[in-house]
């Protein structure tokens, strides 16, 4: 549904996104994480056809964004990271006003409006000035409006920054029921975990790469696969060394003194079995320790964010 | 039904319903016609020194001076209500939403023109019962009467059109309206300055050459005639730009041109220039320079 490929932004000096590939198959919801400034408003702009990247393509729908914006606008519901509303507009005809930019007719559009305002739990606030709703409700109403059109992608651009818990769980359950009508929704958010239990699959943008992708169980076990083993052998290192060496899911093999230090991309059982391997060739391990690795860091460095 | 489809602008539909809202609407018209009211008719009561008698040629001041207020008053109202339109959607975080639905720019564009101007059009068009009275003391002709009101029109429309291409360019509101101003100003006092500083400089090139004889060129006198004051002037055969029509009619026999006509050639080009640049740049992605850009 949504193919990336080696897209480049610039801001003058600045390159949001370094070459950035990615494709999202259709009725995933895909969870975009990132830290603050990694490129996920940049690249969701470039999606909703908003910005023009530097180099490097889009797809939505087998349309190029640039080529075929209005192709890409009908397919897309984009909501983005900060939107204001019309003042003296009440929910209805909020709803009302972008249904008809949509050409969708007046009849129509008296139909669609209150099962969307039902969707989003909003029927009581029908009438409602927007402005006078609160965070949670302009959220989710402008949700809604993503939806007026009956978009197949919605692009939703940290929906729940700045939502209270409550607010929170309710968008989740609304996107639950978007995912159960079969609608591609990319999701982006600077904490993992808040995505993690609502996603099929999770890709970890930063720097404007992208450094994981796959399916959530994937890359939580991704989190705890690459670690850094050390092992103290009370002789034989070399032999150890060579041993370590012929191991697949073992890298970079280096020696610090008595300490053998390795790069390890198995799960828990191939690690088991690794040791077991060393003691089964009567090698004198004293100590097997492992420490955190390279994507660990990065989910930390995501996670940091979750408190604020 | 295809065709009534394609005229509806949402935009301007939603603009109208917002502009309802507000309590302030009736109070302005109501506000502004008895101002407007008040001076023609105490000027009427000079006149005629409250009795019955009076003179056409004082009514025709009247009428002119009425006139000329009117444009004054467009002039310093327009930039303000149009320069910040697209700022204005900008900065409340509205436009990027506005764009990525199927609204086409050229729609978005000339219905928040014609929203920013509808209401000052309708306030402009309700003093037509004061131009009438003056009118029945005589000394203006229905056709004169007719070209001030065309006049109005497309100078707001005009004027109009560059507070909204502004407005598309500057992303903030505030320095698009100073803009705004200072272009509008600069139109209305520029094109007549300009026009004298070319004469003066044709005549003193004479003096110097000793070719005095030769007939002045027409230009300083098209620029007055492009001028809001002197073009609405004009219409009452008054002005610089009186000369126009003549020595046009003089130099080209055949062709009598009303000075009345360029300035609205000269508007309704400026109008469809600045609606189709604003169009233009309020696009995020432009596929046609993009492709041109690719295929070098
Ligand atoms: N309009 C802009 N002008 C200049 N730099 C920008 C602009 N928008 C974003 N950036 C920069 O691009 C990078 C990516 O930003 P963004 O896509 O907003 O990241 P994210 O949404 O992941 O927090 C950041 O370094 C940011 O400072
Ligand atoms: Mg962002």
């Amino acid at each position: 549904m949504i193919q990336i490929n080696r897209l480049v932004k610039r801001y003058g000096k600045t390159e949001a996104l370094k070459g950035l590939t990615l494709e999202i198959e259709k009725g995933t919801v895909f969870g975009f994480v990132g830290p603050n400034g990694a490129g996920k408003s940049t690249t969701m702009a470039i999606l909703a056809t908003l910005l023009e990247p530097t180099s490097g393509q889009a797809y939505v729908g087998g349309y190029e964004v640039t080529k075929q914006p209005r192709e890409v606008r009908r397919l897309i519901g984009y909501m983005p990271d900060f939107f204001g509303v019309y003042d003296n507009l009440t929910a209805e005809e909020y709803l009302d006003f972008y249904g008809a930019n949509y050409d969708i007719p007046a009849q129509e559009r008296r139909q669609i409006i209150p099962q969307l305002l039902e969707l989003v739990n909003l029927s009581h606030k029908r009438d409602a000035y927007v402005d006078s709703l609160s965070r949670g409700m302009k959220q989710r109403l402008g949700l809604a409006r993503c939806l007026v059109h009956n978009p197949e992608v919605l692009i939703l651009d940290e929906p729940a920054s700045g939502l209270d818990p409550r607010a929170r769980i309710e968008l989740r359950e609304i996107l639950k029921e978007l995912r159960d009508m079969g609608k591609t929704i990319i999701i982006s958010s600077h904490i993992l975990p808040e995505l993690a239990e609502m996603c099929d699959v999770i890709g970890i943008i930063e720097e404007g790469s992208l450094v994981a992708f796959g399916r959530v169980d994937e890359i939580y076990a991704k989190m705890q696969e690459k670690r850094v083993l050390r092992i103290r052998l009370l002789d034989r290192v070399e032999e150890a060394m060579t041993r370590l060496r012929e191991v697949p899911t073992v890298s970079g093999v280096t020696r610090e003194g008595n300490w053998v230090v390795a790069g390890f991309t198995g799960n828990d059982e191939q690690q088991v079995e690794l040791l077991r391997e060393l003691a089964v060739a009567g090698l004198p391990v004293a100590a097997f320790n492992e420490a955190q690795g390279n994507l660990e860091e990065i989910f930390l460095e995501i996670t940091k964010g979750v408190g604020s | 039904m295809n065709l009534l489809q394609r005229l509806r602008n949402p935009v301007l539909v939603n603009e109208w319903k917002l502009r309802m809202r507000t309590r302030r609407s009736p109070w302005i018209i109501t506000f502004y016609l008895l101002v407007l009211g008040g001076v023609t008719l105490t000027f009427i009561y000079l006149m005629t020194g409250g009795g019955g008698h009076y003179n056409p040629n004082r009514s025709r001041e009247l009428f002119m001076v009425l006139s000329i207020l009117q444009l004054a008053m467009i002039c310093f109202v327009v930039p303000g209500l149009t320069a910040g339109v697209i700022s204005g959607e900008r900065e409340r975080q509205t436009l990027s939403i506005l764009l990525t639905t199927n609204i086409s720019a050229t729609k978005l564009i000339v219905g928040k023109w014609l929203a920013s101007l509808s209401f000052m059009t309708f306030l402009v068009f309700a003093t037509i019962p004061l131009y009438a009275i003056v009118f029945l003391y005589g000394g203006i002709s229905p056709a004169q009467l007719l070209k001030v009101f065309g006049f109005y029109l497309i100078t707001m429309l005009g004027l109009g059109s560059v507070g909204v291409l502004i407005s598309t360019l500057i992303k903030r509101t505030g320095i698009a309206t100073v803009l705004s101003y200072a272009v509008v100003f600069g139109y209305a006092a520029g094109t007549s300055i300009l026009a004298e500083v070319i004469r003066e400089f044709i005549r003193y090139q004479r003096r110097v050459y000793y070719s005095t004889g030769a007939p002045m060129p027409l230009w300083p006198d098209l620029l007055h005639s492009i001028n809001p004051l002197f073009g609405m002037l004009g219409i009452f055969n008054e002005g610089p730009v009186q000369d126009l029509r003549r020595v046009i009619s003089n130099r080209f026999s055949l062709v009598s041109v009303d000075p009345f006509w360029l300035y609205v050639l000269f508007l309704a080009f400026v109008t469809v220039v600045c609606l189709a640049l604003a169009v233009y740049l309020i696009k995020p992605v432009r596929p046609r320079l993009r492709k041109a850009a690719g295929e070098e």
